[in-house]
């Protein structure tokens, strides 16, 4: 049975998994769930996602969500087809990449996501951003890829010479923040540009950037 | 070389790091990075860690920063010793992923906020923002609503067997309540989860500091 995912097609986390399935040659069905009407909070959906959040994947009958985990399930379970090598393996690797995704998870989706959430996903509710607390996300944001300029100055990618999950993780919210008009957070730094350049022209991601 | 851990003896993220130490019977040597003089921000410091955060790991040369990486990396490392904390099975391993990033995006922002607003902040001469910190509760508040259902249908996180994951909630979990906010206990299948991860002789040993 072809993986279903359930999610909005324009959901970042949505797309973080589209993305992943186009790496991995893995076929995928979109069942669109319409945020706008509340179905994710619908007990229906809460029984498979008790967040109410979205995606979640029912991989004939396995029910999973949370988006990087979904991922990681995805790159375990084919690790022969597409893209190898987005979660590396041996020892060393393995903790070098599980630092870069924790990177990803503590210092970028906690400064980038609520500064999203202020500039794009509040005024799209025709809520008002509070402009002192999004200077503040920026700021923070911007400190973060500051040491994020220093690793890649020293390796290609975040988690050594070769992409893994790690930076694909931050494909969906940094699209949202050049979106947003802040571009330059990545652009003024040389080697956070080359790195930022690199995974978002893969053509994956073009692929599904627009839409699952 | 026995694993060096460079932290500072209360902080959270150090003493996630410590209580998988001890679940995993690892022996390591602690210093201390003296956060109140900024040390994390000195560059020999961020040299390691170039966030300039603790704690990092040198495990015979390698250098390992982010709390739950370090814990990643004792738990595999040291998988046929201690407690066994990531399932091999890769259904349960699928599962334990999910526990893992439910508490990193459902838990953490709101605990590790709560922390700040109502205890932290003022150690560096900021004010409580009262209305975030209200706004930070509910949210908690709501997020612990599903986990009473998750926790309602298997014991732990991830299934029936304590995982890595839920060990990670323990230093921002103890702190808020410490702090007065307890949103565990009116959630029974929560309280019952909670009691059973803070009662383990390992995070009993480190919950107050470590050497």
């Amino acid at each position: 049975m072809v993986l279903k995912l359930h999610g909005f097609p324009l959901s970042t986390c949505t797309r973080l998994v589209a993305l992943i399935c186009k790496e991995k040659d893995i076929p995928y069905e979109l069942i669109a769930v319409d945020l706008m009407k509340g179905e994710h909070k619908s007990p229906a959906f809460k029984e498979h996602q008790p967040f109410g959040q979205v995606p979640y994947i029912d991989d004939d009958g396995f029910i999973l969500y949370e988006s990087r985990a979904i991922c990681r399930y995805l790159i375990n379970k084919y690790p022969n087809q597409g893209t190898l090598g987005l979660i590396p393996t041996g020892l060393q690797a393995e903790a070098l990449f599980e630092q870069a995704s924790s990177v990803e998870c503590t210092n970028f989706a906690t400064t980038a996501g609520p500064l999203m959430a202020e500039k794009v996903f509040k005024p799209r509710r025709g809520l008002q951003t509070d402009e002192a607390r999004a200077a503040e996300y920026l700021a923070g944001l911007n400190a973060k890829l500051d040491a994020y300029d220093v690793i890649l100055g020293k390796q290609r990618y975040l988690a050594g010479e070769t992409v893994t999950l790690a930076d694909l993780q931050h494909l969906p919210y940094g699209a949202l923040v050049c979106y947003s008009g802040h571009a330059d957070v990545f652009s003024s730094r040389p080697n956070v540009a080359r790195w930022w350049n690199e995974i978002s022209d893969r053509p994956t991601w073009n692929a599904v950037k627009n839409g699952a | 070389m026995v694993l060096q851990l460079y932290g500072f003896p209360t902080s959270t993220c150090t003493l996630r790091v410590a209580v998988v130490l001890k679940e995993k019977n690892v022996p390591f040597e602690f210093h201390m990075v003296d956060l109140t003089k900024g040390e994390h921000k000195a560059p020999a410091f961020v040299a390691n860690q170039p966030f300039g955060q603790v704690p990092y790991i040198d495990d015979d040369g390698l250098i390992l920063y982010e709390s739950r990486a370090i814990c990643r990396h004792i738990a595999t490392k040291y998988a046929s010793q201690g407690t066994a904390l990531i399932p091999t099975d890769p259904k349960a391993y699928a599962l334990f992923e999910q526990a893992a990033s439910i508490e990193t995006s459902n838990f953490d922002p709101f605990a590790s906020g709560l922390a700040w607003e109502l205890r932290f902040c003022m150690w560096f001469g900021g004010q409580t923002d009262e209305a975030r910190a209200k706004t930070l509760r509910t949210s908690l508040a709501g997020k612990l609503d599903a986990y009473e259902v998750i926790l309602g249908r298997q014991k732990y996180l991830a299934g029936n067997e304590v995982t890595l994951a839920d060990l990670f909630h323990l230093p921002y979990g103890a702190i808020i309540l410490d702090i007065g906010i307890d949103e565990f206990s009116s959630r029974p299948n929560v309280k019952r989860w909670w009691d059973a991860v803070t009662s383990r002789p390992t995070w009993q040993a480190v919950k107050d500091g470590i050497a």
